[in-house]
């Protein structure tokens, strides 16, 4: 009997296809490892990289254009002056629990910024940057 | 038969704002830079939907939903004369026309409000996933509308899209509409720089 809330919360995870941001980070570090063997996922790699400014877009030339300094902040939309909630999960725990949002936004925001594609391996430093930034 | 006014100013001046505005939206769809200039593009199509609404009773006569919103039957016996390769003429809207008139209005109206209430975070993601299906539904009449546009054209041996331009049809004198209605046009143009300015702030 004890099993029962366990499986409801299973049926229920599966129902919303909830993902938590370690089978998310995993995707990308299968991925990226299978391009470089021994690749180990770092949150400061990440970091470095959210800070990055990249020379492709005036309006928006980096990730801390519209999410500041921190993910734990809400950001601002560059362009429209909407508000953004925090990337980082501690601050916003529905980050990272959708797979196809994630690679969504990643396709969207790196061809845009960055100025192309962005690599398993970025991926993976990115978004366990995300879920462990407290 | 001779070239009659058909067509006044609001239909013809919303008609190619709604293409503008659409056009735009689509194109500027996957852009965060371009961000305004989508939910600009697509207050200028809720705005022109929302202004035809009334003007469907208060306009001239081919712009008001009686003269061309018609059952599924007389949309079938239109089909089948396309088919036959020899169209019913109508003056101001085919029944298959009317049709997209219809679909078009009303998926501009539900794309643009269900945008709207995204870019204000009234709602979860669903609200992304029924905006972009209701748009790709939109894309897909407009495709129809086309081809039908196209092909009328071609069976009547009348430039559809010339007529949408100028309002002038082949028509008999006494079907004319007395005037272009020019003041209503500048209402429009007044309506939809207010409205899509409001929806985009």
């Amino acid at each position: 009997m004890r099993a029962i809330p366990a499986v409801a919360l299973l049926l229920a995870s599966l129902a919303c296809h909830a993902e938590t941001p370690q089978q998310i980070r995993q995707i990308y570090v299968a991925e990226a490892s299978s391009q470089q063997a021994g690749f180990t996922p770092s949150a400061k790699r990440g970091e470095a990289f959210f800070r990055q400014r990249f020379a492709n877009n005036d309006k928006m030339p980096a990730c801390t254009s519209c999410h500041t300094d921190s993910p734990l902040n809400a950001g601002e939309h560059a362009v429209t002056g909407k508000s953004i909630k925090p990337l980082a999960v501690a601050a916003n725990p529905n980050r990272l629990s959708d797979p196809a949002k994630v690679e969504k936004w990643f396709g969207r925001n790196c061809k845009e910024v960055v100025g192309r594609a962005c690599t398993p391996a970025e991926k993976a430093d990115f978004v366990t940057f995300l879920s462990e930034v407290r | 038969m001779q070239k009659i006014l058909v067509w006044d100013w609001p239909v013809r001046l919303g008609h190619w704002l709604m293409v503008g505005g659409f056009i735009l939206a689509w194109l500027t769809s996957e852009s965060e830079s371009l961000r305004l200039v989508h939910v600009l593009s697509g207050g200028v199509v809720v705005a022109v939907a929302l202004f035809r609404l009334p003007w469907g009773f208060i306009g001239s006569r081919y712009a008001r939903f009686v003269d061309f919103v018609r059952g599924p039957g007389s949309v079938v016996d239109y089909l089948r004369s396309l088919i036959r390769l020899d169209p019913d003429h109508h003056t101001g809207h085919n029944p298959a026309g009317g049709w997209a008139i219809v679909l078009l209005l009303g998926l501009g109206i539900a794309t643009g409000l269900v945008g709207w209430a995204m870019y204000n975070e009234l709602g979860g993601d669903w609200l992304e996933e029924l905006h972009e299906g209701l748009a790709a539904t939109m894309l897909t009449v407009v495709f129809i509308h086309v081809a039908g546009v196209i092909s009328g054209s071609l069976l009547h041996g009348e430039n559809l899209v010339r007529a949408m331009i100028t309002g002038h049809k082949q028509g008999s004198p006494d079907a004319a509409i007395a005037s272009a209605r020019p003041l209503a046009a500048i209402i429009l143009i007044a309506w939809v720089g207010v409205a899509a300015w409001w929806l985009a702030s």
